[in-house]
């Protein structure tokens, strides 16, 4: 009997505890994997730091501008229209949000569930299809 | 006693809370932001937790990954005037507190109404349990009308998101495609029969 | 047994996991090493050149070099930036590429997680690699890094549609989110029943649409070096940087092996006959992934690079548009006699 499976061993609980014991097996490995990739991420920038030289200039240290002295604050205003793509990417993530479950119970929801989906998809289409007329996926 | 749930439901909410609160009180923006996408994290953790394991995963995926993303383009792209911005804290801090104290007053009502020690425990789970398809199954068989509801929301807020933001540049120069493909060589290209000069 | 039994049991599987994390981290930070030697090696046959051959036999130990060389350089921190998001930024970029391959099965069940839910974690925790992008552009202060930031972002967040709509087209046909079953779903024959032949549209989408997510040429103007010099990290160095190689090469890595799992069959053989069925189905996977990497590196080594406007054209007017009517098709098709087709 390996490791994982001594954990997962869900015939012996408790039926009620079992969606939780599921979690723990599924997503504590991930949690455990987060805290390696924060170090494996980590000790390679102290690494670097402690084995490279650390000789600053003022020139060394400006921002990068071609050769030119920086001019004015590179924290600009921005044209508006990021806003508006980060916007509509929200909304169609929502939208995949949507999709996937319907994705996968596709074949025990049926016909409606489909026809269901289609209008969905329909209304969704008419704002696409008005985002597009006005020009709003233009990249002047 | 504790045991590793509790463990782990206490250390996320230590984080949810802590994260939470220095969204409030950071001096920058941009670091408020990323406290905020750390407080959602937790939350995510904590509904994974609970066995809400697309609820969770949803959360990472459209407030992390992408309510998240619009958030830090604001604040990074705005000039926000910090001094102005944090010039109100006091008058609204009394309104604030109010809020908190009644959420806090709602929550505790209905953890002292509801029975101590009795509450229902959840409903066992059946061997092949897949939370994600028994959300899709009762959201496309039972809730289809609020599920057709969601897409006329979703559609005013892409008609109201474009109506608010997109402002029409005038004088750029960008390339239609479209009008490239229709052109035909007749269009373009006048060909003349010139007799050659014969000396 | 209750809760309590299962904490006894605690520490084992929790060095099990740990055990299982090294195994998949270690060939991986290697497989990215040796693939900026393929990259080179690859890109210079393609140009009639021989790439890096000095180090080491035939350049063998390039990589090797190149990662002790960039442990010995200066970490540069430039004075207008923010000091601790500036190095933050790296690690966030670097970590979601790690985490990802927590759901990835290398074989029947052989993964770090079994997870229900493997394709939405995938794309989830795929689509946080923006935030190193964002935060190490505006950490910096400076104009191209900035510049390319927001480049970036606009370019992920576009592309990450079309593969969140392409995945669902796999997802009608094989019921299920967990990786393992969609690679058993596509069981059977041999190639003419993975995926890729009726969701070939979908297949192209996803893999094209991975070449732009990873910020690869031709989709590569964040950090084109025309244009804005180096995009978004042009003021890291040293390690700093080398975490953004990294992310950005394991993140490659990842779009072509999810590519060889959801399309290609994942460890399938392509003939169920026995010469092809006597090598082990993990080196089926490699081998695909392989493949796909090599498709990476021959698409660099062949297109020019794309203009800003065309790369959102591209991902907003036809990569949405062919997904959602894909959908849609499929849909019929698995309401109609025709899902044998499919299924």
């Amino acid at each position: 009997m390996t490791g994982a499976d001594r954990w997962s061993d869900e015939t012996l609980l408790q039926p009620a505890w079992r969606g939780v014991v599921r979690m723990l097996t599924h997503y504590l490995p991930v949690l455990i994997f987060l805290f390696i990739a924060l170090l494996v991420g980590v000790v390679p920038l102290l690494l670097g730091a402690a084995l490279g030289p650390s000789k600053p200039d003022s020139e060394k240290l400006s921002p990068y501008e071609c050769g030119f002295e920086a001019f004015e604050d590179a924290r600009m205003k921005f044209d508006v229209r990021y806003y508006l793509v980060a916007i509509l990417f929200i909304l169609f993530d929502l939208e995949i949000a949507f999709l996937f479950p319907w994705a996968v119970v596709f074949d025990q929801i049926g016909l409606v569930g489909f026809v269901a989906m289609l209008i969905f998809l329909g209304i969704l289409v008419i704002g696409f299809i008005y985002e597009w007329k006005k020009g709003a996926l233009e990249w002047e | 006693m504790l045991n590793i749930t509790s463990i782990l439901f206490y250390a996320f909410s230590i984080v949810l809370l802590g994260a939470a609160t220095m969204v409030v009180i950071a001096r920058n923006p941009v670091y408020a932001t990323l406290y905020l996408v750390l407080a959602f994290f937790s939350a995510a953790a904590i509904f994974l937790l609970l066995g809400a394991e697309f609820l969770g995963l949803i959360l990472i995926l459209v407030y992390v990954g992408a309510v998240m993303v619009l958030f830090l383009f604001v604040v990074m792209m705005l000039d926000i005037n910090l001094a102005r911005l944090k010039e109100g804290f006091l008058s609204y801090l009394p309104l604030g507190l109010a809020i908190a104290a009644l959420g806090v007053l709602e929550l505790a009502m209905v953890y002292w109404t509801a029975p101590m020690g009795h509450i229902p425990a959840p409903a066992p789970f059946p061997g092949n349990y897949d939370n994600t398809r028994a959300l899709g199954y009762v959201l496309y068989t039972q809730y289809l009308y609020p599920f057709e509801i969601a897409a006329a929301i979703l559609l005013v807020a892409i008609i109201a998101a474009i109506a608010l933001t997109l402002r029409r540049r005038s004088g750029t120069k960008s390339q239609r495609t479209e009008e490239q493909l229709r052109v035909q060589a007749k269009d373009r290209v006048h060909l003349v029969d010139l007799r050659a000069n014969k000396h | 047994m209750n809760i309590q039994t299962l904490q006894d049991h605690f520490w084992w599987p929790v060095l099990w996991s740990v055990l299982k994390i090294l195994v998949v981290v270690v060939p991986l930070l290697l497989a990215v090493a040796y693939l900026t030697l393929a990259e080179r090696k690859v890109i210079g046959y393609i140009q009639v050149r021989l790439g890096p051959n000095r180090v080491g036999i035939k350049g063998s130990l390039q990589p090797i070099a190149d990662a002790i060389k960039l442990l010995f350089k200066e970490i540069i921190i430039p004075s207008s930036a923010n000091r601790f998001l500036f190095l933050a930024a790296p690690v966030l970029a670097f970590v979601p590429a790690m985490l990802v391959w927590a759901a990835i099965p290398f074989g029947p069940g052989m993964a770090i997680s079994n997870m229900n839910a493997g394709l939405l974690y995938v794309l989830a925790i795929a689509g946080l690699g923006v935030y190193g992008i964002i935060v190490a552009g505006w950490a910096s202060n400076s104009k191209y890094a900035f510049l390319g930031a927001m480049r970036a972002a606009a370019q992920l967040v576009a592309y990450e549609i079309a593969m969140g709509f392409a995945l669902v087209g796999v997802l009608m046909v094989a019921q299920t989110l967990d990786l393992s079953k969609i690679v058993e779903a596509q069981a059977g024959g041999g190639f003419w029943s993975w995926y890729w032949l009726p969701l070939f549209p979908f297949f192209l989408i996803y893999f094209i649409s991975g070449v732009a997510e990873t910020n690869r040429a031709p989709f590569d103007v964040a950090e084109g070096e025309s244009e804005i010099v180096a995009g978004f990290h042009v003021e890291y160095s040293g390690m700093a940087f080398a975490l953004f190689f990294l992310a950005e090469y394991a993140n490659m890595i990842f779009v072509s092996i999810l590519t060889a799992i959801l399309f290609l069959g994942g460890w399938y053989p392509p003939i169920n006959l026995p010469p092809f069925t006597w090598v082990p189905g993990t080196a089926w996977l490699i081998a695909k992934t392989a493949f796909l990497l090599f498709v990476f590196l021959w698409i660099r080594a062949t297109f020019p690079r794309y203009r800003y406007d065309q790369i959102m054209r591209l991902g907003w007017k036809v990569f949405i548009p062919v997904t959602i009517a894909w959908i849609v098709v499929i849909g019929i098709a698995l309401e109609t006699p025709l899902r044998v087709l499919l299924r």
